[in-house]
């Protein structure tokens, strides 16, 4: 069954993230701008809302929202690590309560809520999005990383290290590091997913790129007043998102095993398996 | 019952923590303007008669304390400000916008509750046969899909291709219920991803539950299939999905900013997506707060719940 769900994801996701990342290579100079909202006249799919080839937008419009997303999680992680580990390796509870504290206190805002609200302030552009969707997922992931490696840190094999005089950075990043990294993977695709969620529905609001930018996103946005004569423009930038969403959920989940709802059913199922290896 | 009363004292804390905290981070936007505030806000009318209304209205000449302090102040008493554009108070805005939004949420939360817990309970009843392998993968498959882009797609087929729904609310006001069609497509974009994880996780909860031992032994007693799934499996799984729920409202607000600009109804997302569009500062902050204190409360009063229900569980506070 899981070798069925991973073919199944990798043919939802194949179409979308070629196109998202060779597209640009084969798209070739744009032509003359035509009417808008046409179809036919040796263009494929049509033309959009200011008379470019739909087909050349879609093999642009992939890239910014595959790049955006992969760069918002990796961002994410990269202070999330840190302050996660370090909260769960701490003896000094103030220090521990100074880190995970706030974070808490942030994961009460919404997401989009904070992005809209940096949105009225800035103009950000592709990187300053990136930058809003990886510190609105740092609360969250440093949570996960901070509880999977105290679980971690409490083994007897952390004990003997200590006691064997391995030096902190040995204890923190060979042996706790090692052990969360399954954890981090079954997160890192949940993370993923949403992520690419939280990208592509910011671009549609126009949050982060340019209103006539090459973005499946602003394309099905900018379109939406031509989809009585023109559906196509709006309908295959809006079925690759559909794809490229389902297919990294469906290949993530399949590639863990379904680990991750059980994850958050009993981990302590996982902690006793993994002390026997 | 101690571990209770300062469960509650802790997560009350929290709470408050968190409100204080939107606050302060909602009023830290004004200050994060770069340069003059007004200048910035003025942006394609720079006019110093408009530059000096704009720092009149959010009292820019004072000191960021006595604004925090005037502002906050005003919040308490339910004054949320006035907007740059219009000059009308905020709590207008909020008032006019208010109803459609709160009918969207009340119908996707009504038809939520039965429709995930009736899924996932069907897939635990069915583990690993037809009926759950389709509904595992269609829940897993649709969860992470963006609402603008099912809904645009849904639009497509069912409103152009079939006629079957009007394609947008437009024309409607706020008098949606005369308009019961025009709902339907905005519901059901709303549902499609608060369905698939609640679902997963009653799922997943009534699975373990019912593979507990105290299930073995309620069947050994000769208890009846569905006493045992209701009444003693459906409880301890109802713990993590009640947060769940609550979590959901994060999405709703997301989801019903996206649906409202969609299908072009004038509910609270589209006050907010018009006052960022046009930079009204004082609009956007009102909105946020309530947005975020609403988010903190539901989010308290579930996790009281959710702790209620399953203590042991060690619910995050």
């Amino acid at each position: 069954m899981p070798t069925g769900r991973f073919a199944l994801g990798v043919a939802v996701i194949a179409v979308p993230l070629l196109i998202a990342l060779l597209g640009p290579v084969f798209a070739g100079q744009p032509g003359p701008r035509a009417a808008s909202f046409t179809l036919g006249g040796g263009h494929w799919l049509g033309t959009d809302f200011v008379g470019r080839d739909v087909w050349q937008q879609v093999l642009h419009g992939g890239r910014p929202v595959v790049l955006t997303a992969l760069a918002a999680t990796a961002l994410s992680y990269l202070v999330a690590l840190p302050v996660g580990l370090a909260g769960a390796l701490t003896h000094r509870r103030w220090l521990e309560e100074l880190l995970m504290r706030p974070l808490d206190v942030l994961l009460a805002v919404p997401s989009l809520l904070l992005i809209l609200l940096a949105a009225t302030v800035f103009s950000p552009g592709a990187v300053g999005l990136a930058l809003l969707v990886a510190l609105v997922n740092v609360p969250d992931a440093a949570r996960i990383v901070r509880a999977a490696a105290a679980e971690a840190a409490a083994r007897p094999a952390v004990e003997a290290l200590r006691m064997q005089g391995e030096t902190w950075w040995r204890m923190a990043v060979c042996y706790v590091g090692r052990s969360i990294l399954r954890t981090l993977a079954a997160d890192a695709g949940t993370r993923l997913t949403g992520v690419l969620y939280l990208v592509a529905t910011a671009a549609f609001l126009g949050v982060g790129v340019a209103p006539d930018a090459a973005d499946w996103a602003v394309m099905v946005d900018r379109n939406r007043t031509g989809l009585f004569v023109q559906p196509w423009a709006v309908v295959v930038p809006a079925l690759l998102i559909v794809a490229l969403t389902m297919g990294t959920n469906l290949l993530f989940d399949a590639a863990l095993g379904g680990d991750r709802g059980r994850n958050a059913a009993g981990p302590r199922r996982r902690a006793g398996s993994e002390a026997r290896s | 019952m101690s571990g209770l009363r300062s469960f509650v004292a802790r997560r009350l804390l929290l709470g408050a923590a968190q409100t204080v905290a939107v606050v302060l981070l909602v009023f830290a936007l004004t200050e994060a303007l770069p340069g003059d505030a007004a200048v910035a806000l003025a942006g394609d009318q720079p006019d110093p008669a408009r530059i000096a209304a704009i720092r009149e209205t959010m009292h820019l000449d004072k000191p960021a304390y006595e604004r925090l302090a005037d502002w906050a102040t005003g919040l308490l008493h339910g004054d949320l400000g006035t907007s740059l554009v219009s000059g009308r108070p905020v709590g207008r805005y909020i008032a006019d916008g208010f109803g459609p939004t709160l009918l969207l949420a009340t119908l996707t939360l009504a038809l939520l509750v039965p429709l995930g817990f009736g899924l996932g309970v069907l897939a635990a009843r069915h583990e690993g046969r037809l009926a759950d392998r389709l509904i595992s993968s269609v829940t897993l498959a649709v969860y992470a899909v963006p609402e603008f882009a099912l809904g645009v797609l849904l639009v497509t087929v069912l409103a152009l291709q079939l006629a079957w729904l009007p394609p947008t609310a437009v024309g409607y006001g706020t008098d949606l219920l005369g308009h019961p069609a025009a709902l339907v497509l905005p519901v059901l974009v709303l549902l499609a991803r608060p369905v698939c994880s609640l679902s997963r996780l009653v799922r997943a909860g009534m699975i373990d539950a019912l593979a507990s031992p105290y299930v073995a032994q309620a069947r050994r007693y000769g208890i009846s299939g569905p006493r045992v799934r209701y009444t003693h499996a459906l409880p301890n799984a109802l713990a993590p999905a009640v947060q769940q729920l609550a979590r959901t409202v994060d999405w709703l607000l997301c989801g019903v900013i996206v649906v409202e600009a969609l299908y072009v109804i004038p509910g609270l997302g589209t006050v907010l997506l018009n006052a960022v569009a046009e930079r009204d500062v004082p609009v956007v902050q009102g909105l946020a707060v309530v947005f975020g204190v609403l988010t903190v409360v539901i989010n308290l009063g579930a996790d009281l719940v959710a702790h209620r229900l399953a203590p042991r569980a060690g619910v995050a506070a």
